[in-house]
């Protein structure tokens, strides 16, 4: 007796309430139809072990399903993680390394230096990112359980990411994708690790960026390239040239393959960035004199470094941007 | 693979113990006399999945149920109701045109392998 009110209760505390005792009482009659007049422990087991698991048995009864999110939603469940996570792990990577950037205090111990900041920097920002796509993740599959458990349609097949049934129709939206032509997320998530390591230089660049020397035993940065100022006036149109490039990259990740429209696109913003740069670079006095006459003992050149130096990096830019266009053309206007 | 076996053989009666249940429901029946009934026709049911079936096709209204408290012991009947029979009907129909179907579909793999 006392093992029969157990396994009623194992079946029913598993079901909703309304059914509870309904089903219990059930149970209970079949049980005591299965047995004989004075039973044993022995015949009683045999029994339940007819009925099998309580687990099991009540999730027969139930009418809630017994998974998380079932075929219907799955397809469309991936679909969704697969585009959101890797936008908003991205952009959590990006907000946070900006953020640690303009808050860096620089301090100019350089055995800390460069190296050191930059791992603390991207530890900070892969952090946020695992930690926003673990919360992008917990809510999506939230709602889709909740929308799995409400959904009364009694429909079973695997919807479309438009929330409506599959016709044919729906295949003449989507393009035919080559190899060549699709952008990969590796892609995206390197342009975007450029541009973060570009801020985090462009900010820091006086800190970073020269020639290190050991002095009293310790490596420092005795000679910094750049004049911090100067390149820092530029910040404005620096700015303006870098939100253009983080748009093109999440213009990337949307779109997902070169386009002949992308190709103008890339255009636009390599023109803008080299104009920048150009800018930027032409200005005599961000380089410094002592960076200059530095290279010159290093090299052993009796000319005067700065105009050289000044023409071959705005060259070089124009190189790479022109065959960054053309490669861009090339992949858009492939068939 | 005899598990694989016995989990194709339990798919493939997943959905003729219905039509077995139904059959039996024209005259109420309680959930053991039911179990009685098929195994006297060599129909074995696992008892675990015959009685949420059963609550499954009250839902569906397919078959309706009632306490009999007369008893020493009260027990729950069902029986089949008014559309349940049409259903039935329908179901029957249906599974004499799949079993023929199948049986010229097997006869011609008998056939075929002899060859």
């Amino acid at each position: 007796m006392h093992l029969i009110d157990i396994y009623i209760q194992e079946v029913t505390r598993r079901l909703p309430g309304k059914s509870r005792d309904d089903i219990g009482l059930e149970l209970r009659s079949t049980i005591e139809d299965m047995l004989p007049e004075n039973y044993s422990e022995k015949e009683l087991k045999e029994v339940l072990n007819n009925l099998g698991n309580p687990a099991l048995l009540a999730s027969e009864y139930s009418e809630q399903p017994m998974y998380l999110i079932g075929p219907k939603y799955f397809d469309m469940y991936m679909t969704l993680l697969k585009m959101i996570i890797p936008i908003t792990a991205l952009l959590a990577f990006f907000v946070i390394i900006v953020e640690n950037i303009i808050t860096y205090s620089g301090e100019k111990d350089i055995v800390n230096g460069i190296i050191n900041v930059i791992i603390l920097i991207l530890g900070h920002g892969i952090w946020g990112m695992i930690s926003s796509a673990v919360q992008t993740f917990f809510w999506i599959t939230l709602v889709f359980a909740i929308l799995e458990r409400t959904d009364a349609s009694k429909g079973k097949s695997s919807l479309t990411p438009g929330w409506t049934e599959w016709t044919p129709d729906n295949l003449k939206s989507i393009p035919l994708i080559s190899k060549e032509k699709r952008i990969s997320t590796g892609d995206i998530f390197g342009s975007l690790l450029r541009i973060a390591i570009f801020i985090s230089v462009y900010f820091n660049a006086s800190d970073l960026l020269g020639v290190y020397e050991k002095v009293q035993g310790k490596i420092q940065l005795t000679i910094p390239t750049f004049n911090q100022e100067v390149l820092q006036s530029y910040w404005l149109i620096v700015i303006v040239a870098l939100i253009l490039e983080i748009a093109f990259v999440f213009y990337k990740l949307i779109v997902r393959q070169w386009t002949s429209k992308l190709a103008i696109m890339n255009m636009v913003r390599n023109i803008v960035s080299s104009i920048v740069f150009i800018v930027v670079f032409s200005n005599d006095r961000l380089i410094n004199d002592e960076f200059y006459a530095y290279l010159k003992d290093l090299l052993h050149v009796p000319l005067e470094l700065k105009n050289p130096v000044i023409i071959i990096s705005i060259l070089l830019c124009l190189v790479f941007t022109l065959l960054d266009i053309m490669q861009g053309f090339r992949k858009g206007n492939m068939k | 693979m005899d598990k694989l076996l016995s989990s194709l053989v339990t798919e493939l009666r997943r959905g003729t113990l219905m039509l077995a249940v139904l059959s039996q429901l024209r005259t109420p029946q309680y959930g053991y006399s039911l179990v009685q009934l098929l195994e006297e026709s060599s129909v074995s049911i696992e008892q675990s999945t015959l009685y949420p079936l059963l609550r499954r096709l009250e839902k569906q209204e397919l078959v309706e149920s009632s306490w009999d408290t007369t008893e020493s012991r009260p027990r729950k009947y069902y029986v089949i109701t008014e559309f349940g029979i049409v259903i039935l009907e329908q179901l029957k129909a249906e599974w004499e045109k799949t079993t023929k179907e199948l049986q010229n579909l097997l006869k011609g793999d008998v056939e075929n392998a002899s060859d």
